[in-house]
Formats: structure tokens, sequence, C-alpha cells
């Protein structure tokens, strides 16, 4: 496996416990570092569990999900949660954020399981609150918004928060399940492109995944689930 | 983590707090009842120090010590004063007191002695009485009346004011001694012991009021010739002894005493005795507190397991930054561990507000002595107990979260 591969998938095939077909059976898919790449799939195609596989929360067999060179079925449920903590930002439909604290504080958070990103940090200039304000900033959150608590924020707002959480101390890969689909078209245009400038200013990999075709031309990649994913029970 | 835990939960403030006030009342419940149950356990055992032998009529142990000690209850029968000379013969007699019982001023005990109560009478620690106004009534002082502490401060008594006491035990009397008012000359410095609620007067005093003793002048001159008691039959004679070891064969004595039917018991044994008959109740008290708790650290299990089903957000959140299960579980823990230890501190801090505050009320209302002394070891244990029951009780929301925490992944249940 090359140095440049982010995400590499061969031969996945993963069934829930109980379940009596195949969810994913995936031949081979290969994410090449830097790229953005959007996954399309109907609900219940199986996203969320290639997701989940992906950020190593649930289990593959061995050689069958590799993660920035690791493969994730050798590392142990700690070692997972560190990879995931470290190089991987995750941004949900919504919901993302802990509402109790404030903007900067749930940016801030992305720091404290993830050793590496505070690694990172440290060559920076600044307290992580000023860098984390400053990423805020550059993804178009208002200086004062920054400090109220999160459930004052407007859902838009959140996302971008959201957003500046996952790239907070530049982990390689961004995966964002659904992040545009609470959002209305113009919030999710400007989503998107506040998301591509800051994944392309850190050379930062991108998977995102929608139920939208309509999204598809600001990618320079768009992968069909339903086309990769040859399990009887996927489709 | 606990600045994780303490964010979280002031974002469920109501609950938080209401969890906080079940574990502190039931804190407070629990260590004021120990407290309760220890510092009277010590005040019983402080009313009476440094008597040997109490004797009275033929009667069982405990009411002779509830009449002779306490001035509850009345007894049927009383001793001779001749059985009180053959007392004061026997050898090894340091010093003894006789006691009449029997009259009250407005409900409080009159205890009619002689002045060896004032120099012998012991309580606590061997701790002599005092007095804070005027002095004890002498040997030919056949009207003056010393009273105690609480009698003092309630009925707004003054020295050299005067006091006529009933015949009875009873709060009103219809047979006043008004005849023969008593003058107060002294006011007793409190004990915390019954002694604060009694009235003392010399034996002869008790005889002109009822009439068994008539003042002679010549009779006061000469004490080798003192052939006339003051009074007929006394309740009780307290005796202290040259040589303590002695009690017990001198109480076989006296048992045996031929001359009319006599009990002696030994008032530490006694107390010991009648302490334990009020064990049981002692401990039902222990026991609903201790349920009382229990129910407290429920409402703190019900309301982190219903918090749970709210709070999946806030995990899947969690762990998509890479929180491990762990992490989840020792959340939790420590929520219940927060929750607990500022309930139980809280509790305690009320605790000691009230004490600092209420002893007086209390004392004052219910004779009840509670000090605000430091916690005792053991209250300190079960504090924390408390605690220590609240974080094991977490451990099972924490494990539920821990399941949920792996069967979820990142995916958000709505």
């Amino acid at each position: 496996m090359s140095q440049s591969t982010c995400v590499e998938l061969n031969q996945l095939e993963f069934q829930w416990p109980g379940a009596s077909f195949p969810l994913l059976h995936i031949p081979h898919l290969q994410i090449q570092q830097g790229e953005r790449v959007l996954l399309r799939g109907a609900s219940g195609s199986g996203k969320s569990t290639l997701l989940s596989l992906i950020a190593g929360v649930h289990q593959a067999r061995p050689n069958q999900v590799h993660v920035l060179g690791h493969d994730l079925a050798q590392l142990s449920q700690r070692q997972r949660d560190r990879l995931r903590a470290n190089e991987i930002g995750y941004i949900f439909q919504q919901f993302n954020l802990l509402p109790y604290l404030s903007a900067v504080e749930n940016v801030v958070l992305a720091a404290r399981f993830a050793p590496a990103r505070v690694a990172r940090l440290k060559g920076e200039a600044g307290s992580y609150h000023e860098l984390a304000e400053h990423l805020l900033t550059q993804l178009g959150l208002a200086e004062q918004d920054s400090k109220r608590p999160a459930h004052q924020l407007s859902v838009g707002q959140q996302q971008r928060v959201a957003a500046a959480r996952a790239l907070f101390g530049r982990p390689a890969l961004i995966i964002a399940d659904e992040p545009t689909s609470a959002l209305d078209i113009d919030h999710r245009d400007n989503f998107i492109e506040v998301l591509f400038n800051a994944c392309e200013v850190h050379h930062t990999t991108l998977l995102f995944v929608t139920h939208d075709g309509s999204l598809a031309h600001h990618f320079q990649r768009a992968i069909e689930l339903n086309e990769i994913n040859q399990a009887a029970g996927g489709r | 983590m606990i600045r994780l835990a303490l964010a979280s939960l002031m974002n469920r403030k109501a609950t938080a707090w209401l969890t906080i006030i079940a574990i502190a009342v039931s804190t407070l419940l629990l260590l004021g009842v120990e407290r309760v149950r220890v510092q009277t356990q010590e005040n019983f055992a402080n009313t009476i120090s440094g008597t040997d032998l109490i004797v009275g009529p033929r009667t069982g142990s405990t009411q002779l010590l509830l009449s002779s000690v306490f001035h509850i209850g009345a007894m049927t029968n009383a001793i001779s004063w001749d059985s009180y000379e053959y007392l004061q013969r026997l050898p090894g007699i340091a010093w003894h007191i006789p006691l009449a019982l029997g009259d009250s001023y407005a409900g409080y005990p009159v205890v009619a002695t002689t002045p060896a109560y004032f120099t012998h009478f012991r309580y606590a620690n061997q701790q002599p009485l005092q007095l804070t106004h005027g002095a004890w009534f002498d040997e030919q002082d056949h009207i003056g009346a010393v009273v105690g502490a609480e009698v003092a401060q309630r009925m707004q008594l003054k020295v050299g004011e005067l006091l006529t006491i009933s015949h009875g035990a009873g709060g009103i009397s219809f047979s006043d001694h008004d005849a023969h008012a008593f003058v107060i000359r002294g006011i007793l410095a409190a004990t915390a012991t019954p002694t604060d609620q009694a009235i003392y007067i010399p034996l002869a005093g008790l005889g002109l009021v009822h009439g068994e003793y008539t003042a002679s002048e010549h009779a006061e001159d000469d004490h080798a010739h003192h052939h006339e008691p003051p009074v007929y039959s006394l309740s009780a004679v307290l005796i202290g002894l040259t040589n303590k070891p002695l009690a017990l064969r001198l109480q076989r004595q006296i048992n045996n005493y031929t001359g009319e039917p006599l009990t002696a018991i030994m008032p530490g044994l006694a107390l010991t005795e009648l302490w334990r008959t009020l064990n049981l109740f002692e401990k039902a008290l222990f026991a609903v507190s201790i349920l009382v708790v229990a129910t407290g650290l429920l409402g703190m299990l019900t309301s982190l397991l219903a918090s749970l089903r709210e709070r999946r957000r806030e995990m899947a959140v969690l762990r998509a930054i890479g929180a491990g299960p762990l992490t989840i579980f020792g959340l939790l823990v420590s929520e219940a561990a927060i929750l607990a230890s500022v309930g139980v501190g809280l509790g305690i801090g009320l605790l000691f507000f009230i004490l600092h505050f209420g002893s007086t009320f209390l004392l004052e209302h219910t004779g009840m002595l509670l000090r605000a002394t430091a916690l005792t070891s053991s209250e300190l244990t079960l504090a924390v107990a408390i605690v220590i029951a609240a974080i094991s009780l977490s451990l099972i929301p924490a494990w539920r979260a821990y399941r949920n925490a792996l069967a979820d992944g990142l995916t958000i249940r709505l």
C-alpha cells in the first residue's frame, strides 16, 4: 500500500450478528490522500455502517479495512479509538455539539483524546482557544458567536462549529455523514464551499456521504454505493 | 473528565440539584440520628459518677435508678431512718447522701437531701456541682432551696424568692404546702443531666412541711444527740466507698439486711442495663435512616438511568472525537461521585448549621444536649459509605452507557 493511500477496502464483507444477509460486500475501494470523494447511497443502504467500519467503531475482519496504513482489525479497541481521535474528524447530520459547552470549547474538545492533534497544534502560535477561534472565523462564524453556548447557535452555525472541530489539529481524514441535510440550499452550498477550502488548505482527505445526488458536481469523484456494493442485503 | 462531567451536570441543573438535595437530606438524617444516639448515650452515662452504690427499698434495679437519679416514677416503698443509720455504720463508707422524693414544684421534682449532696455528688467525668448564683443551704437552714439551671430559667426564679412546693409529682396539685414556703438560696450551673430539672431542699424542711419534724432550738446545738430524725423515711441513699472493690461485698450485705428489705445497685451497671433496653428503639431509628439514605441513592440511580436516553447524542459525539467506552463509563461514575460528594457535603453542612444554631432550641424544648463537635470517625465512616454506595450504584448506568457506546457507535439514535 502506498503512503498516499488514505482509505483502502479489500473484499470487505460485513454482516450484523443475527442478520441473514451480509449488508456490505465491497470488492475494492481506494481513496487517495487529499482526495475529495462523494459517496452516494439511499438511506438504509449501509452508508452509516460503512462509515463506522472506517472510523473503527465497528470491526471488520483482518485485511479488509486499511486506514492510513493501519489494518483496523489488527488494532485493539483502544488503538482504534486513539486513531479516530488523532486522524479522523467526524461530522454528523446534526446535533454535533455538546450543548452545554461554548462553540470554542466544543472545538477544543477534539484535542482532548488526541495526542497527535495536540502535537500538531504545538507547532502553531497561540493557545488552543485562540487557534480554535481563528479556525471558527475562517469557517465564517462571527467572533461573538464563538463564545456562546452551542445550543444558542443556529443549525447552520452549529454545522460550522462541527466542521471546525473535525478540522482542529489537522487530522488526515474528514468523514462527513449527511452534514448538509439539515440545511437549506443557500447554507448548504456555502457550507460545502467553506469545508472544501479548509480541506484544500490542509491537504485533508474528505469522505462526504449523502443521499443527495445533486451535490455530485462539487466533487472530483463521486461513488455510488449501489455500484460498488455487491451484497444482496444492501442493494 | 471531572470537568466534562461537571459541565454535563450543569446542563441538567434541576435534576442534579434535586438529586443532591435528596442525598443531602438523607445524609443529614443518618448523621443526625447517629449523633443523637451517641451523644444521648453519653449524656445518659454522664448523669451520675463517683457514686458506688444506690440503696433503696426492695425494688427492681431499673426502677431504683430511674427514681433516684432521673427522678422518674414514684416509689411505692421507702426505707426507714433506722436503715439509713445502719447504712452509715457499714465499714468502708466514705460518704452518704440521703434522698427523699415525692414532692414537686410546677411539675419539677423536689429532692430533699442534705448539704452532703452538694459536697459529694458527681456527674459526667467526676465533675462536682457548681452554683451560678447564691450558695447551697447549710445544716441549720431548714427553709433554703437550691434550684437546677433549667427550672430557674423556665420559671424565672431568682435567689431570695419564695417557693411553695406541692405534694405529689404532678404539675397541678390540690395540696400545696403553702404554709411552708422555701427561700431560694442558690441556682445551679447547667449540667445537661436531670439535676437541671430538680429543686433541692433540706430534709428537715421536708419534715417540717409534712409535719414529721418540729424544729427545736436545742436539737441543733448538739449533733451527737441528734436522736430525732428529720423525716421518718427516705426514698434512696447514694453511697460513696473508701475502697471501690468493696462495692460488690457491700451490695450483697445490704441486700441481705434483715431489718427491712433493701436493694443496693451499682449505678454504672444499672445504667448499662437500662441503656440496653433502649437499644431496640435506637436500632429501629438507625434502620429507618438507612432506608432513607437508600431512597436518596435510588433517586440518583433513577435520574442517571433516565438521563442515559436523552444523552445518547452526547455519548455519540464523545465517541466520534475518540472517547473510548471506558471514558463514557468513567464519565457516569464521576458524575455519581460528584452528586454524592456534594450531597453528603451539603448534608454535613446542614447538620452543623442545625447543631450550631439549633442546639439551644433543642436543649430547651427536648432536653437533648447535642454539641457541634467535629465529625467522629464513625460519622465519617457513614459519610464515606454513602459516597461509596453511590459510586457502586452508578456502575449500573455506567455499564449500560458502556454497552450503548459499543453498540450505537456513531449513529445518533433519536
